[in-house]
């Protein structure tokens, strides 16, 4: 039985079907905020979560991944960032249910209580720290530092990872170009987060948890934070072995594994495939397909939504913000619509251009 | 509903949380400090001190036991009997006390006024003679009237100092004498506890106490810790970390304590004392552990204190099992420097000991090296340091003169099908290609190369033999004429240095065998088989004996049929390697069916390295095959593919396995025919496996500086070429020479050894291959280049026969200077000049008659005595022997050749004949020489009629 648990587990997993799920179970998770709050399905679903990592610790394997040192702390985030996600959610939930009923939220009715801050929220804060201390210095006795051997040139580890908080953007690298996973990526997650509050202006939700009242806003960060970031960051840390495969949580990491890679560009697909005609000479014809797709990603959408769904937006926001808006919102799309091109057709490059080294 | 304000804070709550807090930061805060503190090696240095004072208490117990109890006891009554003398005399004792201390105040206060004045003396002398510089007379005089003053002062003062002296050296002398007895007796008493007081010292310094459990107790044990880490910095030596190289550091004694110390020999590890402190870690052993320290042959981590972190290496799984429940060990990942297992710990010999043939006290990595040699392995493998070495196989350049298709088939099918002990390695129907269509292609390979070999092969002229030999006769011959100096024949296996000789009728014809005895280099001139210069008879004899042997399972083995569609095969497999199917096919559809065989044979040859031991025509520029070892030994284990074999993942299993099964990491593995594992089988035995996973694992490259190795001198290398030629030939196959008993003398002397009669032989040990232990100093140089060129009989007695090895000059010298130098010899291709005188001559000619030196020295060919009796004709003397020699070999012939027949004429520099010479031994010796050095073979008769 735990044997076919696992296999099945194994089977299944893989990036495109653990994100697929991942993605559909917060889009359910979102649409009914209030039911999977309640304790008839969160109790469960927590017992799930627990009870399957349990169970999966009876697997060597799976000990091992989860076990180490270096890998604890991602265990930790897991369910910690699972608890608050849940927690923030239902206090959104039980503030929209006020809110609709014409009461104020329960943060306003806490503010109007007074506490001084000195000494009272800093004893707290300090009693806190305190045990946040010793928390640390017991991990730090318990897990050792993972110090290892002196390091040895002419051996590279299998798999080399980056620290924990790189390993989305390394997996990132399965995807795209460094230049994009490594530079263009984190500096766009940088600027968005930095234009987030000149471009979401409204007051509507401020100081208090709402979901009603924000929904799109909190729908892309929780998908962004959980799908982009932490997923990943789990793929890299517990799914990702030798030669950077993809291996289920219970499966042995052979530095042996083979697995086709048999991606191909867009510019194949158009002129071999579909047109028979070969590639042409000049990189810019070879490549238009890939512009020409890049173009109506990024300017068609936006132009549509503002001519239809968004036209309100756009008036609240004006064209600058709308525009700013448009294209982080379709950079965060992109990353995930890569993905999926690239499981759904071994697609390997829109544009590749390797005369200077451009590959999108 | 207002919530109230205690639901948001509770002062006390915090405060019950904040005890809480505090009370486990402080036992967090305890166990950094025990966490800290708690390290593994303080509990095997506690361990220690235990085991150090079980030790001393068993010492000291030994040592009380064997004092003289009687004695002590007497000492005692001595002691007492003096102290009641000195008691008696205590008045005058206390008396001249007290005038010494009358004394010593007298002396204090002389030397105060001695000290003073001499102080105003030395001022006054230096104003005196400054002012007398400066032309200031009247100072001048004023201080010369004070100086004066004072000098008669000091001298009387000096005086009355050292009376005083002088009568307290009296008293003093007095005061001893009155004590001397009991203070002997003391003396005698002390020494006779002075060992035992030692040990209860140590003793008492190793005994537990509070006091050291405070200088060791964390925080303070910075200060003066009795348990300490130990380590030894090497200056020469260094660690290589990769980017950076830091001086070596080996901590290993910290745990390893008693490692340099005797006495610990069956304590358990890791207080274990190393089995050889001759040759390593004491301080006048080669290898002192200041100056080498342990993990430059052992290998590890020798900065690490932890078991794990040293790099222990478990000896095999057992003891791997042990170490992974005991210490929770494990191997560490990047440290490629891990710690040798034990039974490979030799491999470590060669970082230093570079450029020798066999390396002193390493003898499995000598066999190792020797296997390697024996087997071929440089054949395939390029390793740098051993490169010229020859080829181990049969020259197959003229091989149609000596083989034919059938056997050359029937024997690459399997050798060991022939001839068990064969080296030659099975190369085809091996695990890796047992299914039956790699059967079937390998028959065609095997079909192919005989075609291949015999097309391109010369023929030699071949004589018959001119009699029909006796294999009666023969077998006489082949015992005794030298052949089992290196081959195995029946029974007699002392030398495995050429191919047993069973079965040869089933391989060779009679005319090839006999002008292959006659003259080996004529039908292959690389041979290493020397010329026994035989008649014509012995040659057909031998001949005969030896073709009687048949392997009649082997002749009658099937020769399996090739089709044609398996040959096609495997050419295409070859073709296709180079141009694509289509041509491929053309190209074959072009071949006949014997060209087809030529091409895969040439291609198999190519693929298997045939020509890495046997040399082919066509292959001379070959390329060897197999990978470079030069560096195997530190070859990383990642790059060691084990394929689906479950064995540890180490270097030396891996070797191990390779060499005891050298496909076996093809198992279950999906591979092409050409694809596949390649190195023949060769079937070694485990001790051989190991012993050549031992040489393997030597084959590093380090830096270990010039000065910490062991260098040869220009001498020492010439030693080293000869010995290499000297194992080439097989030189001790028959000699005793360089500390190896010559193997084929157990033959001889079976009976008289104790072991049971040979049919050959006899059981004279006059009949043994001659000793050439300290042939250098013996032998002139010229007259060695000239025999080893081409040997003379010296013994006619003996049956075997120095082989002519068709030397090439630079061997010749080669082996001049081998023996030469192993002597310590300097080397001169001029005779040494003797100059004789008449008188001496003719007195050297009457001891010479009276010694009876002819009797065993017999010339000429009447031999009347048993052949142990036996010596060499004199007459060859002057030209043969260096003249310093024969006066050694006069003095003490035992000396030189322990266990000679060379009676001692004169014992002791004492001679039995008084008369000559005036009995001086030495001078007579002289004479004896003297009378050699104008011998002549004429006068055997007259010399012999004076001694009758």
């Amino acid at each position: 039985m735990a044997s076919l648990i696992k296999q099945f587990v194994n089977s299944i997993c893989s990036p495109v079907t653990i994100f697929t799920f991942g993605t559909g179970f917060l889009i359910l998770f979102l649409s009914f905020p209030k039911q999977f709050t309640s304790k008839w399905v969160s109790g469960p679903l927590a017992i799930l979560g627990i009870g399957f990592f349990l169970f999966g610790l009876t697997d060597p394997h799976f000990r091992k991944i989860v076990t180490t040192p270096d890998n604890v702390p991602i265990v930790a985030l897991l369910f910690l960032m699972a608890y608050f996600t849940w927690y923030a959610v239902r206090k959104a939930v039980r503030n929209d249910e006020r809110l609709a009923q014409g009461k104020a939220p329960i943060e306003k009715e806490e503010s109007e209580q007074k506490v001084l801050v000195f000494p009272y929220l800093i004893f707290i804060e300090f009693v806190v720290a305190l045990f946040y201390a010793i928390m640390l210095v017991i991990w730090s006795l318990a897990l050792k530092a993972p110090l290892e051997d002196p390091a040895n040139p002419t051996i590279s580890p299998n798999p080399s990872k980056a620290p924990w908080y790189f390993l989305g953007l390394q997996e990132l690298l399965v995807y795209f170009d460094p230049w994009i996973a490594g530079v263009l990526v984190p500096t766009l997650i940088i600027v968005g987060l930095c234009a987030l509050p000149y471009l979401d202006r409204s007051t509507k939700g401020s100081g208090y948890y709402s979901f009603r009242q924000r929904r799109v806003w909190v729908t892309g960060f929780l998908f962004c934070f959980w799908m982009l970031w932490i997923t990943l960051i789990c793929f890299g840390t517990f799914l990702r072995g030798p030669n950077w495969n993809f291996f289920g949580p219970f499966e042995a990491w052979n530095v042996h594994k083979v697995v086709p890679l048999v991606n191909v560009n867009l510019s194949d697909y158009i002129f071999i495939k579909w047109l028979g005609i070969g590639l042409p000479k000049q990189w810019f014809i070879r490549e238009a397909p890939g512009f020409l797709l890049l173009g109506v990603f990024f300017f068609v959408p936006p132009l549509i939504a503002a001519k239809t769904f968004c036209r309100k937006a756009l008036q609240e926001m004006g064209a600058v913000r709308y525009v700013v808006a448009a294209f982080l919102l379709l950079m965060m799309i992109a990353v995930p619509a890569k993905m999926y091109l690239r499981w759904a057709f071994n697609l390997k490059y829109l544009i590749a251009i390797p005369e200077f080294f451009f590959n999108v | 509903m207002p919530q109230s304000p205690d639901q948001l804070y509770s002062v006390h709550k915090t405060t019950i949380w904040f005890a809480v807090a505090s009370i486990a930061l402080v036992v967090t805060l305890v166990l950094i400090v025990f966490q800290d503190h708690n390290r593994e090696w303080k509990t095997w240095q506690e361990e220690f001190v235990e085991l150090e004072r079980k030790k001393l208490k068993e010492n000291l117990q030994a040592m009380h036991s064997k004092v003289d109890e009687k004695r002590l006891e007497d000492l005692r009554k001595e002691l007492a009997s003096a102290q009641e003398e000195f008691d008696r005399n205590k008045s005058e004792f206390e008396k001249l006390e007290a005038d010494k201390t009358g004394l010593n105040v007298d002396l204090v206060k002389a030397s105060a006024r001695y000290e003073d004045l001499k102080q105003h003396y030395d001022s006054y002398k230096f104003f005196l003679e400054e002012h007398r510089e400066q032309g200031e007379d009247e100072k001048a005089a004023q201080f010369e009237r004070k100086f004066k003053g004072v000098e008669s002062k000091l001298k009387d003062a000096k005086f009355k100092k050292e009376q005083i002296e002088r009568k307290i050296e009296e008293i003093d002398a007095r005061i001893f004498s009155f004590q001397s007895v009991k203070r002997r007796i003391e003396k005698e008493m002390n020494e006779f506890r002075r060992d035992e007081e030692r040990l209860e010292r140590k003793l008492k310094e190793l005994e537990p106490s509070l006091i050291k459990d405070m200088i060791n107790a964390p925080m303070v044990d910075f200060v003066a810790p009795t348990l300490e880490i130990q380590q030894v910095v090497l200056e020469d030596l260094h660690e290589d970390f990769h980017f950076a190289k830091a001086q070596r550091v080996d901590r290993c004694t910290t745990c390893h304590l008693a490692v340099d110390r005797a006495g610990f020999e069956d304590a358990p590890q890791p207080f274990r004392t190393h089995p050889r402190l001759d040759l390593f870690l004491s301080a006048d052993s080669p290898h002192p552990l200041e100056k080498i320290g342990c993990t430059v042959c052992h290998g590890g981590s020798g900065q690490s204190l932890s078991f794990t972190w040293a790099a222990h290496t478990p000896q095999n799984k057992e003891q791997r099992k042990a170490w992974e429940r005991k210490y929770d060990w494990h191997e560490l990942e990047k440290w490629e420097a891990k710690m040798l297992p034990l039974q490979h710990i030799e491999a470590s010999c060669a970082k230093c000991h570079g450029g020798v043939v066999n390396i002193p006290e390493a003898p499995k990595l000598n066999q190792g090296r020797a296997l390697a040699q024996k087997y071929g392995c440089f054949g395939c493998h390029l390793v740098k340091g051993f490169e010229n070495r020859w080829r181990v196989g049969p020259d197959l350049r003229n091989v149609r003169s000596k083989l034919d298709r059938e056997w050359i088939v029937r024997w690459l099918q399997n050798p060991k099908a022939f001839r068990p002990s064969t080296q030659m390695p099975q190369a085809f129907h091996l695990e890796n290609t047992n299914s039956e269509g790699d059967r079937r292609r390998s028959n065609a390979a095997i079909e192919g190369i005989a075609t291949y070999l015999l097309k391109h092969s010369n023929t030699v002229s071949l004589e018959s033999p001119p009699i029909p030999g006796s294999p009666e006769a023969g077998k006489k011959f082949v015992e005794e004429t030298g052949c089992l100096g290196c081959h195995t024949m029946g029974d007699t296996s002392v030398n495995d240095h050429g191919p047993e000789l069973v079965y040869l009728g089933s391989k060779v014809q009679d005319n090839w065998l006999y002008s292959w005895l006659k003259n080996p280099k004529h039908y292959s001139p690389e041979t290493r088989m020397p010329n026994l210069r035989l008649t014509d008879e012995e040659a057909a004899h031998m001949t005969a004996y030896l073709l009687e042997d048949r392997n009649e399972q082997f002749d009658a083995s099937v020769i399996p049929q090739v089709a044609a569609d398996d040959l096609d095969g495997l050419a295409m497999g070859f073709l296709t390697r180079k141009m694509r199917q289509a041509e491929a096919q053309d190209q074959l559809r072009q071949m006949e069916l014997e060209e087809k065989f030529e091409f895969v044979g040439e291609k198999m040859i190519l693929q298997q390295g045939c020509f890495g031991c046997h040399t082919i025509r066509g292959f001379e520029e070959a390329k060897q095959i197999g990978t470079e070892l030069t560096k195997e030994g530190q070859k990383e284990v990642e790059r060691l593919d084990f394929g689906f074999v479950d064995i540890d993942r180490t270097r030396y299993d891996w070797f191990r396995q390779k060499l005891k099964n050298p496909r076996i990491f093809d198992r279950g593995k999906i591979k092409d025919y050409h694809e596949k594992l390649r190195m023949p089988h060769f079937g070694f035995t485990d001790e051989e496996a190991e012993a050549l996973t031992t040489f393997l694992l030597s084959l590093r490259v380090e830096e270990i500086p010039l000065e910490m190795r062991k260098q040869l001198d220009l001498r020492e290398q010439e030693i080293e070429a000869g010995r290499l030629l000297v194992s080439k030939l097989n030189c001790q196959g028959c000699h005793t020479l360089d500390g190896v008993d010559g193997r084929v003398r157990s033959l001889f002397s079976a009976t008289l050894r104790g072991g049971s009669a040979t049919s050959f032989g006899g059981e004279d040990v006059g009949k043994e291959p001659p000793v050439l232990d300290g042939e250098g100093a013996k032998v002139e140089e010229v007259w060695l280049y000239h025999f080893l060129r081409d040997p003379e009989t010296i013994r006619p007695w003996l049956k075997y026969r120095m082989p002519t090895f068709d030397f090439t000059e630079e061997e010749t010298n080669s082996l001049v200077k081998y023996f030469a130098y192993l002597d310590e010899q300097e080397i001169s291709f001029l005779r040494e000049k003797v100059k004789t005188k008449a008188a001496t001559v003719a007195a050297g000619r009457e001891l010479f008659t009276q010694f009876k030196c002819i009797q065993c020295h017999q010339g000429g060919e009447t031999q009347t005595i048993t052949a142990s009796f036996l010596a060499p004709d004199l007459a060859m003397a002057k030209d043969r022997l260096k003249p310093a020699w024969v006066i050694e070999w006069l003095k003490d012939p035992q000396v030189l050749q322990t266990g000679t027949m060379m009676p001692t004429f004169f014992p002791d520099a004492t001679t039995p004949l008084p008369a000559i010479l005036g009995g001086n031994a030495e001078q007579q010796i002289k004479a004896i020489r003297d009378y050699l050095w104008t011998y002549r073979p004429e006068e055997v008769t007259e010399v012999k009629g004076g001694s009758s």
